[in-house]
Order: C-alpha cells, then structure tokens, then sequence
C-alpha cells in the first residue's frame, strides 16, 4: 500500500554477538492475526486488557509471561507459526522497540475481535 | 487587477555575442543583484522603459544610458521622494537633445547633463537653501571670516540682498513683537527668526493685523522675491547656461543633496563644492579608481551590510576592492547607487523586495507586488504584505512553469538602514522543497489559512498564518497542537481540513528528510534526481487514506462527552510526547467497542501511521485526535 509497508527496522543489538535482529512488524501482526482468529471474543478483550497494562508499566518480562502463557498450547497447530516468529526475536528489547513489538502483537488480536473481519 | 503583465517566455531568441555582453543580468552576489533590479525600477519609474526596453537601449548605446540618463533619473528620484517640485517636461527635453547633440565623449555627455538638466532640476532648491540666510552676520565666522560656502564673485551683492531683508525683519521684530507672536504661534520672546517662520509670515494671510504690519510685510514679500530671483539669475547664468564659475566658487553653487543611506559618501558630503560633485558623480558612474580613492574599497559607506574596513581593520574579507569587480561589472557603482531603489516601502511595515537569481523574474514579481501595495497598506493585518507576495510569487511560478526558478528565492526586507543603525533587517529563502510543494493548488489553499493558536485572553497576536510558517521553514505542528488545544478548552471550532493538510504535509516531510539522512549524504544517489513530484502524489494519497481511515475513530461512542474525554486523554499523551501511554489510552478506549477495533481500514491506519511510525507518529496522533472533536457542535 505505501513505502512504510516494506520496512524492516533494524530494532537493536542482540545481548550476545553482535547481529542485528530485525524484526517485520507487519508479518508478527499477521500472524497473530492468524493465530488468534478462533479465540472466543471476550478471552481475547480480557487479553488484551491485561497486556495494554503490562506495556503501560513497560514490563517486559510480565508482556512475555502472559503472551508465552496464553499461546503454550502445543496441541493447536496455529500457534506454532507465532513460536517460530518469537524464537527468533525474543530478547530484552530496548523500550522503543518493545513498544511497537506489543502494540503490533495488541492491534492483531483485536483486528480478529467478531471471528471474521469486518470490512 | 487591470493591468496585465506578460511573462517573459521561456525560449528566447539566441543573442549576438555583442548583446550578451550588455546583458543586464544578476551576478550571484544579492547585494549587487538587488542593485541591478534598483537600476532598473529606476529608469521604468523616470522614463517609463520597461526592463525591454531598457535592455534595449543599452545594447544601442550603454554609454549614454549610464552617463547620461542614469544620473538624470538618479537626482530626479531623489528629489521627487523629498517631495520637491520637479519639472516632468525635462525628461523629454533629455531625451530630444540626447538624439539631437553629438557628444565628444563620455565625460562630454555628462558635463552636458550634469549642467544642463541636473543642475537645472535642483533649481529651486539651490534658491531655497541660498536664500535661507537671514542674517548677514551668519554669513561669516566668529572672527569676520566669510564662510567658504559664501565665497563667490558676486557675495557682495548677495548679502547686499539678504541686509535688505534682514533689515525689515528686524523693524517688524522690534515693532510688532506681540502681533507676530499670535501669527506665528509662538510664545517666546523672538529675537531671531528662522526661514521657516519667515515662511509663516510670508503667507499669512491674516486680515485682523495692522495696516503698519501689512505694509512692512508686504516690502518683505518683495524683497524676499527680489533675493529669489537674483539667486534664480545666477544660478541660470553661471551654471546652466554658461558653466562658468571657478573651483572656489564651486561650494556655493553645490546642489544640496544628502542621504542617511549613503551618508557623506562623494557626492553627498557637504562640504563638496559642485564641481566636485560632478567629477565623483562621474567617477563613481565609470568606477575611474585611480581618480577617488573612496571607490577602491567598498565598505560601510556604500554597502551597509559590510562593516568598515578602518572600523575593523582585523576582518580580512570585508577589504573588497572594487579592482576585480570593475572587471566583470562595468557600472557597479551606478547599481550599487541604485541599491534602495529595488526595494518599497510599505507603511506599518517597512522596505521590502523580492529577489530570486533571474533578474527578468524578480523584476515581474517586484512589479506585482507593487500593484498590491495600496491593498496592503490599508489592511490592518501585518500577515497581508506575506499573503500578497507569496501569492505573486506562487502565481508567477505557476504561470512561468519552471522548475529552476524555485531555487534561491528571497524576499530581503528591513525597517531602517542608515549610516548608523541596521534595523531589522531580514533575508527570508524560500527552500526548494516547500516551493515545489505549494505548487499544488489543494495543498496550497489548505495552508493558506490563518488559525487561532493562543487563548482569547492573550494581548498579542492569536492568529498564525500557516503559508508563511512554512515557507519559513518552521514546524506546523506546535502550532494546530495549540489550535486543537483551543478546541478542547474553549471551546473554538476547529479548522479540521486545513489541520489535516498541514499534519499529513508535516508528516511526510520529516519521513522524506528520514529516507534521506539514512542514504548517508550518497549525494547522487538514484532519488536524488526525483525531485519532489512523488512527494506530493504521497501527501494526496495520505490524506485521502487517512482522513477516511482515521476518521472512523469518530464511531468509538456516540457520546459527545465521552469522545471529548478520550480526545483530551489522547492530547495530554500527545503533549507529553508518548507514544507508549497514547497507544494504551487509544486502545483501551477502543477494547469495548469489537467492530470499531476489527475495523479493517482504522486497525491497519492505526498500526502503520503510529504504531510502526516512529517519525511521525504525533502528527498522525493529533489527526486522530481533532477527528474526535468532528462536528461537536452541528450533529
């Protein structure tokens, strides 16, 4: 749609060596878009809730506590494709691009709120 | 506007290597550049040649426009802006003996003018100054001396004059003291007169005094009249006709001329006799260096935008000899002389002109601005002298159609300039990029909008056009955030269009100037070229996409005060400068209402204008904001 869609923004410095993680905020967006497409709609509101508030704090280990509690569901096939996103970001982030990570992780499970989209 | 003035075509007829060299044309240095347009304005205003015709005339013959038409017109404006009486049917009798009369030379030529029209010009206010002597004992110095100024073969009979007069002056002075004093309003004992009160009394016309009085008066009138036309004889006979006095007498005879620009500069010293006026006149005209040692340097006294050299004899570069100029210009001081005329003045305002590096454009928009002029004086609004000219000045882009004219354009104003003081003086550029912004008509008129930023209860002023703010250069941001403020708390309607264009606008820039500064100066990188035409295509499209996406937002309740609640969370957020409790508040808000967050359109505007943004992210924040401030008051 418009030249920001294609950015990747190098976020920050991995705690051990020295490559730079990257991270597609689009694609994280997706994906949990996809992942929680099936979850009942006021589980997801009580979610939502819950992490607005983490983030409001800016506690990163409490984000990562509720979202890793919330998708360790080894049976649902859905979930795995967001555990292979995390896998490769996961880190203690500096505080800007902790932001944009959770609030790309927020806005795509709302965006599934009413089980389908709303055009 | 009635008249219409054409401008200059685009591709224009090659000239001969003999015009080109005669080209009036800038020089890339502004402070010449404005002298050359000054010279021009000159010779339009005195002999009606537009810059055509001016041009014109100096590839036929540069010699007789500069040595002999330019002095003219120089003494002929400067006493029409003094609001002296000057006689328009010169000019054409200027121009029939300059076809007629064969010339020597160039010093010829001016000796011709100098004498014949110039002098004949300040005719009457030569006799005004010669006749202002009142008393004859001033005439000399404290120890009998005659002063130098008086010198000349006929003194004698002059004072002879100014005793008659002086004389029944006194009489009326010593006998009528209380009558004067009620004509001429004053309360003090008058031991003396001044020539403005003699002036008083030669035109009063008062019939309650006594006959005695009128009589004495009356023989004043006479023998004031008897002093000006003595004065006018000799002046006609010894310097227009025959252009005969000799080297001491020259200081008599000296035109009275002055200027606080050009303060004590050649000409304009008093105590520089005619002659001399003449030769520095002519001097400066051709730049002949080794005849005045004044013109080898170019310091305060012509250019007051430099300092002076013996003021500040460690400033190396303020020693500018006019050697290596002369080379390229040939006539650099008759612009230079020329430099306040490019510029006009305008009341409550001060002087202001337009500059750009194609004289032929600056020239046309100068011209615009003039036919405004009266509109802009009679406007009580200080922001209407930007309107009017960034208005011409976007006309005549359109109109001209060229790109390159974007660059380099100025518009140079100050209140005062004197020998003493420089008072605010200011050189505002215009920078390519907004240029070539405003050429848009939409994004134009958007910004063309004056909007309220400071409370009612402020004294100074409220309003902040938006054109100029960002002609300037200057952040639109602060200002709309202030605005919206405004519309929170008092209530003020606000402005949503012309907020939108100037975030979105805002917006664009700073991510444009990001996209740059991170291609790491690679001058000629490949956008480098692409100017900013795409930019303008992605302001469009962000504004449609925004205001449909963003506008959504308004559904968040149906609740006026609810909406007004959010919207000033959102603003406090936005005024501390963080994202994070701006996102939190914005989407906590949105939590409970499930359409509105899977709203396909307002969720993804949210994630790519603010979430992922890190530029721009406010401006898009306040446009979120101000919509849910949309139609408060009519729905």
């Amino acid at each position: 749609m418009n030249k920001s869609e294609q950015e990747y923004v190098v976020y920050w410095q991995k705690v051990v060596g020295n490559e730079s993680l990257r991270i597609d905020l689009k694609k994280l967006k997706d994906t949990v878009h996809n992942v929680f497409r099936n979850e009942s709609d006021n589980y997801k509101q009580k979610l939502v809730y819950n992490l607005l508030e983490t983030v409001k704090n800016h506690d990163q280990s409490r984000f990562f506590y509720i979202l890793l509690k919330t998708i360790n569901k080894p049976k649902e096939e859905n979930f795995k494709e967001l555990w292979d996103m995390l896998k490769g970001s996961y880190d203690v982030m500096p505080r800007e691009a902790f932001i944009n990570f959770a609030y790309s992780i927020i806005i795509g499970i709302m965006a599934t709120y009413g089980g389908k989209e709303n055009e | 506007m009635s008249e219409v003035i054409k401008m200059p075509s685009m591709y224009e007829t090659v000239k001969s290597e003999e015009e080109q060299k005669h080209l009036l044309q800038f020089t890339g240095n502004w402070f010449i550049d404005v002298g050359i347009l000054g010279f021009v304005n000159l010779m339009e205003e005195v002999y009606g040649w537009d810059f055509k015709t001016l041009q014109k005339k100096i590839n036929e013959d540069k010699e007789k426009v500069y040595c002999s038409y330019f002095p003219f017109a120089y003494f002929y404006k400067w006493l029409s802006d003094r609001n002296q009486k000057v006689n328009p049917k010169l000019i054409e009798k200027l121009k029939e003996e300059l076809e007629k009369k064969k010339f020597q030379d160039n010093k010829d030529l001016f000796d011709f003018v100098w004498f014949t029209f110039i002098c004949n010009l300040f005719k009457e206010l030569w006799i005004r100054k010669r006749s202002e002597l009142i008393y004859q004992n001033e005439a000399f110095t404290k120890r009998g001396k005659l002063k130098k100024q008086y010198y000349y073969k006929n003194t004698k009979i002059y004072l002879q004059k100014i005793g008659e007069r002086e004389n029944i002056i006194n009489e009326i002075l010593s006998k009528h003291q209380n009558e004067i004093e009620k004509i001429l309003k004053v309360k003090k004992d008058l031991n003396k007169l001044k020539y403005e009160n003699l002036e008083k009394l030669l035109n009063s016309n008062d019939e309650s005094i006594s006959q005695e009085l009128k009589k004495l008066i009356e023989l004043l009138k006479v023998k004031h009249e008897e002093i000006k036309k003595f004065l006018n004889e000799e002046w006609e006979n010894n310097v227009i006709n025959q252009q005969k006095f000799t080297g001491e007498e020259s200081l008599f005879y000296r035109i009275p001329i002055d200027s606080g620009f050009y303060k004590n500069f050649l000409f304009f010293n008093n105590y520089v006799g005619n002659l001399e006026q003449k030769n520095s006149f002519y001097n400066a005209i051709c730049s002949n260096l080794d005849e005045e040692e004044m013109l080898k340097k170019i310091d305060k006294s012509v250019n007051k935008f430099l300092s002076s050299e013996e003021e500040f004899p460690n400033i190396n570069y303020t020693e500018l000899s006019t050697k290596e100029f002369k080379k390229q210009i040939e006539y650099l001081f008759v612009y230079l002389l020329c430099f306040t005329y490019a510029f006009e003045k305008y009341e409550n305002f001060g002087y202001m002109t337009f500059y750009s590096n194609d004289l032929e454009f600056s020239y046309i928009i100068n011209k615009r601005l003039k036919l405004y002029k009266k509109k802009i004086e009679e406007s009580r609004n200080p922001n209407l002298i930007f309107k009017v000219t960034w208005q011409q000045i976007i006309d005549s882009l359109v109109e001209y159609k060229s790109s390159w004219s974007l660059e380099n354009m100025y518009i140079i104003s100050y209140q005062r300039l004197d020998n003493q003081t420089q008072e605010n003086v200011e050189y505002i550029g215009i920078p390519k990029l907004q240029a070539s912004i405003l050429l848009d008509d939409t994004i134009r008129e958007n910004l063309n909008n004056s909007i309220q930023f400071r409370s009612e209860k402020f004294e100074g002023n409220k309003y902040c056009w938006l054109l100029k703010e960002f002609i300037k250069g200057k952040p639109l941001y602060p200002i709309i955030l202030s605005h919206i403020n405004l519309a929170l708390n008092e209530e003020r309607v606000p402005n949503l269009s012309t907020c939108l264009y100037s975030l979105i606008l805002e917006a664009n820039i700073s991510e444009f100037k990001a996209e740059k500064e991170k291609q790491n100066g690679n001058l000629f990188s490949e956008n480098y070229f692409d100017n900013y035409k795409s930019l303008i295509n992605e302001i469009k499209e962000d504004v449609r996409f925004t205001s449909f996406g963003a506008g959504l937002i308004n559904q968040i309740s149906k609740d006026v005060d609810t909406k007004k609640r959010i919207a000033r969370e959102l603003f406090n957020a936005l005024k501390a400068k963080d994202k994070n409790l701006f996102l939190n508040i914005l989407l906590k808000n949105m939590n409970e209402n499930k359409n509105l967050c899977s709203n396909t359109n307002l969720n993804n505007w949210i994630f790519n204008k603010i979430i992922k943004n890190n530029i721009s992210f406010e401006m898009y924040g306040l446009i979120l904001t101000m919509n849910l401030l949309r139609g408060r008051k009519n729905e």
